[in-house]
Order: C-alpha cells, then structure tokens, then sequence
C-alpha cells in the first residue's frame, strides 16, 4: 500500500516523532509506514487521517496489481 | 532535546526495562537448566529443579505481558514475529533433539530445556535487532 505520509508530515513541519506523538505510537511505527514495510491496521489510519484532517482514502492508496 | 531524540529515549527505556526484567529470567533460566542436567537428581534436587522452573515460566509469561503492554501495533507485530523466528528454532531443535535421543547420543530430556532457553534467546535478540537496525 502505498501512502502520502511523508509528504503530509513535511508539509505541516512535523517531525516522526510529532506525529508519532499526535497518534499515540512509536516513532519505529510512523517510520515503518512512510516506508511502506508496515501497513497500519484500521484504527490507525483513521487515527492518521483524523490528525491531517482527512480520509483515509486521501493518505493510502492501494498498489497497482 | 529534539522530539526524535526523546522518543528514541523512550525507545531506549523500553529496552532497558526487558533487559532488567529478562536478565532475572535468564538467570532463572540458567539455574533450571543446570539443576535439571543431573541425571541421578535427588528429591530436594527434583523440588529445586520445578521451583526454578515453574518461576522461570512465570518471569516469561510477565516479561511478555509487560513487553507487549508497553507496545504499539507495529512493535507487537516485530515481537509476534521474532517470536515465530524463536519457536521455529526450538521446533527445529526438537527434531534435531528427537533425533539424537533415538541414536543414544544424547537424553531428550537434558536437551529440551536448553531448547526452550535457546529459542527464548534467538527471539530476544532477533526482536532487538530489528528494533535496532529498523530506523
């Protein structure tokens, strides 16, 4: 899956661990999803989509197959 | 202190606090280990040998329950799997042990619980690791 994470943390200046911070995980775990090796489960990505203030369908979007 | 500084710290923290609560099993571990290599053991021996045990089994269960309570969703995932990696190695092992029991070269009974030890370390290390190395 891949996903806009990255970008959108960079664009609001936050760092991983602000954001790690605003979704009450680990920095490992923002860091394991903007580089594609953990997909989150549900609850948190509508944790991150709550936190950018928008759907989850704007920040994932399913790989090509 | 940078927010990616103190989260590493509470990263680090974290793996302090295995490490002092998994050393005690370890040793815990160690002394069953040695208590139960005696072949003709002695009654008070066999009593030493389940008390180290059962509380050996117990530090694990309470490590674990405490390691994966401190957890997010993707460090769980990291322990679930370096736990698979351990008990993949202790299924192995058994074979192997199987095995050498069958042939009379060495008693199942002296190996197993080496075994159990010996996957408990390889998760333990693996699950550092790749905490460590996964940035």
């Amino acid at each position: 899956m891949k996903n806009r994470l990255r970008e959108l943390r960079a664009a609001r200046r936050w760092s991983q661990a602000d954001l790690a911070d605003r979704c009450a995980v680990s920095r490992q775990a923002i860091n394991a999803i903007e580089t594609g090796r953990y997909d989150p489960s549900l609850p948190l990505a509508f944790a991150l989509a709550r936190v950018f203030g928008l759907t989850i369908e704007e920040i994932f979007e399913p790989d090509p197959t | 202190m940078s927010d990616n500084a103190r989260q590493d710290k509470v990263t680090r923290a974290a793996r302090r606090a295995v490490l002092v609560e998994g050393t005690p099993v370890l040793v815990l571990g160690g002394a069953a280990l040695m208590l139960g290599s005696t072949p003709d053991a002695s009654p008070s021996q066999q009593v030493g040998w389940l008390v180290a045990t059962a509380l050996f089994v117990a530090a694990v269960v309470w490590v674990v329950y405490r390691a994966f309570g401190r957890a997010d969703e993707y460090q769980r995932k990291v322990q679930l799997e370096s736990m698979a990696v351990g008990f993949a190695a202790v299924l192995v092992g058994l074979q192997v042990a199987v095995a050498l029991d069958a042939a009379d070269v060495v008693p199942l009974p002296r190996l197993a619980q080496s075994l159990v030890v010996g996957g408990i370390a390889i998760w333990l290390v693996v699950a550092d690791l790749r905490t460590r190395l996964q940035r």
